[in-house]
Order: structure tokens, then C-alpha cells, then sequence
């Protein structure tokens, strides 16, 4: 027959190939499979024919087959990296969790899911929420999250990250709105960090998400923008009252010193008051003591060598007008005020010009002194008889 | 030949069609049900591989996950009919899926609607009845428990839901009342800012004040001292001087008063008319001095 050739033909590059690559077994069961195709279209048709029959379709089907065959096996492998977790479904139902390494399973039957669990996930959220006084704060915060159960994050829940935003917004509120701003702004962030944490992971084990808070961090809370100049001018404030009691405190190390060096000043003086009229009282009398001394010995001669050196000093140094008229009580004319202004030229150019007051005081003081030695020398006269 | 392969080929394609329409699996993260003929036939059928019968039967999965309703902000009041805006999140997931189907015709959106309906008139009986504050802040948690808790009675057993969380995400004030707030807020600054400024000047009188007393004092003090030195010292001149002119005060009076003359008429421009009867010109008329005494 015609068509009994070209497949002998045929036969023989695909039977050097199977002696070559295909392994035995695999090539063993290819044959009784195609055999048994064979078979099924051969006794159909008529014995004879049954084997030559199959040679037309048989080549590209095996091949397929085996191709089908290897890819399908092939496709069944795959790598599990030492951050990642399979999670195995076969026919849909949950079967295992596989760790890292090569592994196979069975492709179209089993369902792979691959999820990272060590990688560290970041969520960050902002926003403007009420405190427990009913103020308003702006508050940054991040939570840093692992999935710690790769089974619960792939099959409990649709979307768990969403949930995890949801859940992180819910709980930072309830938390800010259980503390008083000042707590939220300032000391008590740390401890409101903590708080959001337990309360997020409570959240998100109620919710078997898989998913594991590792930190929460409250990057900023500032109070809104409305009112943030209000909430710098305190700073400043602060700020003033420090300077201003620093102020107060430079005068205060200022005036004390120097109050304390005045008044020292002030002792000194007094103390060198009194020595000094102290040595002046002690010179004083010890000079009256010796002069005494020599008084007694002669006392008549001295008092009156001591009464007429006193009255020639006296006399030297003052201008004298002597009056040698009985009745000193006669009206007469003195042109002090001619003789002043001489005594005065007398005393040298430096002095010449007094002011009419002093001039004044000079002629007060001259006629009292007349008065008061007219006086004196009335006394004398009437005590003279002695 | 081709005949035959050609009938192999609609055979084969028959069979795996077929096959393709009467297996179906049950995903674990999924909820089904069976329909004969539209009439519900097997509810709540496990995850794995089932069969059915093409044509026949007709099955509808739903998502068995806990699925979340994120409610659009709504405007409430509170029992002091203050207005707040609230924004709040469901979990949720199937817990009958037979009554779900029914109920929902196992549509989510349709489910979420009547579970928003029901979430919105709980969350407004629930704000009536608290305070601002206590919404805010103290009683959250206790709210969502009555809250979830009668939402369940109601979704059980007529949706076929379990709602497992409802929160609050966000609780704001209205525009106009978050401006009085922050006018408030401000005003609050304000005071602590003079409170501040205030009393650094209190503290600053104070320290100016001591500092001034304690000059005072000190100055006072050195007055004092310097007094009761300076009377010290004349009390011991006097002393020296008593105990030294006691020895002959006639004769002490007579020194002094010349003293005294001599300084008196120390200046040059002091004047004096003299009577020449006087004892110091006894000798000037008559040089045996008996002139004056006639």
C-alpha cells in the first residue's frame, strides 16, 4: 500500500530519537497508551489495517501528550523563599502551610498562595481627631505590621490590610479621645503608642486577620493649624517669663554689691571718725596737761604771757579801728563798708571780687563784733576799779 | 478514517465540556449554595470538589470572608443635640448562607444597604442617648457592644449575617462648632500665655522688691553701725577731755577762750574797733600802765 511506506518512513528518525533521549519507562508506557489507542480505533476498523491506522495520528498526539505530560509535572514545582509561607488549598479545602524551600504540588488540583511574613509592612496615617477635653489635635502616626499567620491573612479575611487601616483610624481615635490634650501633645505620647497597639491587635485578633502589630509610633501630634500660632505664643511666653525674672535677678546682683560696699563705706567713715576725734581729744589734753603743768609752776606770769600772745594774734590778723572816745554810746560814723573793700584789696587780686552778699555778711558780722567790744570794753571800764 | 477521528474529536470535546459543567469546587474562602431548577436544593455546601448535574442544577458562591462596609459619614445627635459627624466601619460575614441567599439574592452591595440602613439607625439610637463626652471618649467600647448586639438580633436571623465589629473611625465636629472650637482653643492659649508673661513679672517684682529691701537694709544697717561709732568716739574724746581739763577747769576755760579768740579772728577780713582803755593797751598811753586805772 501507498500509505505503507512513507510511515516505515517515518518509523525510523522517531525511533532513533526514543532510543536516545525519551527514558525507557516513560517511552515504555507512551507505547502501550498509543497501543491501546490503537487498539480501540484498529478493532473498529478491521484488524489488518489497525496498526498502519494509528501511524497517521499517533505521532502528534504522543508527542502532545508528552509535552502535556512534562509541562504539567513541571509546572507543579515551585520555590518557597525563607520570608514567604505557602498556603496549600487542594480541591479548595485548606490542606497545609509550607515553609521555605522546593516543593510540589500538583498543578490545577492544588492552589498555591505565596505570602511574605517577615518582611516588615508599613502603614501610615494622618488626621485631625477630638482629645477627651474636646480639643482638636492633628496626630501623624505609623504601624509597623508582620503577618504572623499566613493562613488567616490569605483565607479569613477580604482584604486584611484595608481592615488594618480601618481598625488603626479606630483605634487611635478612641484612644486620643480617651486623654486630655496636653497628655496627646506632650508626655503621654509614648504611652498612647501603646495603648493604640494593644488596641489595634485586639481588633485585628477579633477580626482573624493573621496579621501581627510590631510597633506603632506616633510621629507627630501638633494641635491644628488654626491655632498653632495661640499654642507658639506660650512657648514664647515661657520663654518671657524667664527672661523677665532673669532681668529682675541681673538688678538684684546688681544694686546688692554695690549697697554693700556703700554702707562698708559708710562704717569706715564713722570709724575713721572716731579715731580721728579720739586722737584728737587724747592730743588735745595731753597738750592742757603739760601746759598746765608749766602753769602751776608760774601761774600769774604765764596767763598772762597766753592771754597777750592770744590777743596779738588776734590783733595781727583783723583790722582794727580804735576808738578812743569817753561815752562809747556817741552817735558816729564808720564808713565800714569803705574800709571792708580796702582790707579786702589788701588781701591780694585774687579776691577782689566778692558778691554784695558776702559783702554784706562781712559788715553784719563787724558791727555786732563793734557792738559787742563797745560792750565789753563799758564792762571793762566799770570793772577797772578792782 | 478522519470520520472517525472527527467523531473522536465531538466525543472527546462532549465529555470534557460535560465534565467541565458538572464538577465545581468549593473554594475555602467561599460559601455556596445548590439550585434545582431555581428552587434551593442544597444549602451551605463545604469547601472541596462537588459535582452537579448541568443544566439542572445551578450553584451560587458567595465570599465567606469577613468582609468589611465602610458607611459614609453621617450626622448625628447626641443627647445634648449637639451635631457630630461620625464615620464608622462593618465586619461583617455569611452566617446562614441559606437565609443570606433568600434574603439578599446573595448580592453584597444589596446585603450592605440593609446592613447600612440598620447600622445607621443604630449608631443614631445609640448617640441620642450619650453625651458628646462620653461618645468621644469614656464609653466607645460599651457603645459598639449595644450597638453590635442588637444589629445581631436583627441580622441573624433575617440576613443570614453575623456582624462581628462595627467602629467608630472618625468623630468630628461640624465646620462652625470646630470653629468655636478652635476659638476656644485659642483662647485657652491666651490665657496660659498671660498666665505666663504675668507671672514672670510677678516674679520679677518680687526679686526687685527683696533686692531694694535688703539695699534699704543694708544701708540702714550701716547707718546704724556708722552712728554707733562715730558716738563711741565722742564719747571717749569727751571722756579724755573731761578727765584732762578736770584738773583745772579755770585754767582750761582760760586756754579754750583764747583758742576760741584766735580762731574766731583767724581771717583777715574780719574787723574790730577797740577801746584803748582795754587791758591789752594798758602800757599803749602809759608805760607804767596806770592809765586805766584813775
Amino acid at each position: 500500500m501507498a500509505w505503507n511506506e512513507p510511515g516505515g518512513n517515518n518509523q525510523d528518525p522517531w525511533g532513533g530519537k526514543k532510543g536516545g533521549d525519551g527514558p525507557p519507562d516513560l517511552d515504555e508506557a507512551l507505547k502501550s497508551f498509543q497501543d491501546k489507542i490503537g487498539k480501540i480505533f484498529g478493532s473498529s476498523k478491521g484488524g489488518g489495517s489497525g496498526s498502519g491506522g494509528a501511524s497517521m495520528g499517533r505521532l502528534p498526539i504522543g508527542i502532545l501528550l508528552v509535552v502535556l505530560l512534562v509541562v504539567y509535572f513541571v509546572a507543579g514545582f515551585y520555590k518557597v523563599n525563607e520570608q514567604e509561607r505557602a498556603v496549600i488549598l487542594r480541591l479548595g479545602v485548606y490542606k497545609e502551610t509550607k515553609s521555605s524551600g522546593l516543593h510540589w504540588n500538583p498543578a490545577f488540583i492544588d492552589e498555591v498562595i505565596q505570602e511574605n511574613v517577615t518582611r516588615k509592612r508599613f502603614h501610615s496615617t494622618q488626621g485631625t481627631m477630638l482629645t477627651e477635653d474636646l480639643n482638636i489635635v492633628d496626630i501623624t502616626l505609623s504601624v509597623q505590621y508582620i503577618i504572623s499567620d499566613a493562613r488567616d491573612f490569605v483565607l479569613n479575611v477580604k482584604e486584611p490590610e484595608v481592615s488594618l487601616r480601618q481598625a488603626t483610624d479606630s483605634a487611635l481615635r478612641h484612644v486620643v479621645g480617651s486623654n486630655v490634650m496636653h497628655e496627646v501633645l506632650t508626655e503621654g505620647r509614648a504611652a498612647i503608642a501603646v495603648d493604640v497597639q494593644q488596641r489595634l491587635q485586639q481588633y485585628l485578633d477579633a477580626y482573624t486577620t493573621g496579621i501581627l502589630v510590631d510597633t506603632v509610633n506616633i510621629e507627630n501630634s501638633a494641635p491644628p493649624r488654626e491655632v498653632q500660632a495661640a499654642f507658639d505664643d506660650v512657648n514664647k511666653a515661657r520663654e518671657d517669663e524667664e527672661r523677665v525674672k532673669n532681668e529682675a535677678q541681673t538688678y538684684a546682683n546688681g544694686i546688692i554689691p554695690e549697697a554693700r560696699g556703700r554702707a562698708q563705706r559708710t562704717i569706715e567713715e564713722a570709724n575713721a571718725y572716731r579715731d580721728r576725734v579720739v586722737a584728737q581729744s587724747e592730743g588735745e589734753a595731753k597738750r592742757f596737761e603739760q601746759l598746765l603743768t608749766e602753769y602751776s609752776k608760774a601761774p600769774e606770769v604765764t596767763r598772762e604771757r597766753l592771754y597777750l600772745d592770744a590777743i596779738q594774734d588776734v590783733m595781727a590778723n583783723t583790722s582794727k579801728v580804735m576808738v578812743d572816745v569817753e561815752g562809747g554810746n556817741n552817735m558816729m560814723y564808720l564808713p565800714l563798708d569803705k574800709i571792708v573793700e580796702r582790707s579786702q584789696a589788701n588781701l591780694g587780686g585774687n579776691r577782689v571780687e566778692l558778691s554784695q552778699q558776702v559783702i554784706d555778711q562781712l559788715v553784719d558780722r563787724t558791727t555786732e563784733q563793734v557792738r559787742r567790744e563797745i560792750m565789753s570794753s563799758s564792762r571793762n571800764t566799770t570793772r577797772s576799779p578792782r | 478514517m478522519s470520520g472517525r477521528n472527527l467523531v473522536l474529536l465531538v466525543v472527546l470535546a462532549v465529555a470534557v465540556l460535560i465534565g467541565y459543567n458538572s464538577l465545581y469546587i468549593v473554594k475555602e474562602t467561599e460559601r455556596a449554595v445548590m439550585l434545582e431548577f431555581g428552587r434551593l436544593d442544597q444549602a451551605d455546601i463545604a469547601p472541596g470538589l462537588h459535582y452537579k448535574i448541568p443544566l439542572v442544577h445551578e450553584v451560587r458562591m458567595f465570599d465567606a470572608r469577613i468582609l468589611t462596609f465602610d458607611a459614609q459619614p453621617e450626622r448625628y445627635l447626641t443627647v445634648e443635640k449637639k451635631a457630630i459627624m461620625v464615620d464608622s466601619f462593618a465586619k461583617w460575614r455569611i452566617r446562614d448562607v441559606n437565609t443570606y441567599y433568600t434574603s439578599t439574592n446573595g448580592e453584597e452591595t444589596r446585603a450592605e444597604r440593609l446592613l447600612a440602613q440598620r447600622i445607621n439607625e443604630g449608631l443614631r439610637n445609640q448617640f441620642a442617648q450619650r453625651s458628646l463626652l462620653e461618645v468621644v471618649s469614656g464609653e466607645r467600647d460599651q457603645l459598639m457592644v449595644d450597638l453590635i448586639e442588637s444589629l445581631n438580633r436583627f441580622t441573624n436571623t433575617s440576613l443570614g449575617i453575623e456582624v462581628i465589629d462595627v467602629r467608630v473611625k472618625r468623630i468630628e465636629l461640624p465646620e462652625d462648632v470646630s470653629g468655636s472650637v478652635f476659638l476656644r482653643m485659642t483662647s485657652e492659649r491666651e490665657r496660659e500665655a498671660r498666665e505666663h508673661r504675668a507671672k514672670g513679672r510677678e516674679q520679677a517684682e518680687v526679686i526687685k522688691a527683696d533686692a531694694d529691701r535688703q539695699q534699704a537694709v543694708i544701708a540702714a544697717g550701716a547707718y546704724r553701725d556708722s552712728e554707733l561709732i562715730r558716738g563711741e568716739g565722742d564719747a571717749k574724746a569727751a571722756a579724755i577731755y573731761a578727765s584732762a581739763f578736770n584738773k583745772n577747769p579755770e585754767f582750761y576755760s582760760f586756754v579754750r577762750s583764747l583758742n576760741a579768740y584766735k580762731e574766731t579772728f583767724s581771717g583777715a577780713g574780719d574787723f574790730m574797733l577797740v577801746d584803748p582803755d582795754s587791758e591789752f593797751f594798758r602800757y599803749l598811753k602809759d608805760p607804767k600802765g596806770e592809765t586805766s586805772q584813775p
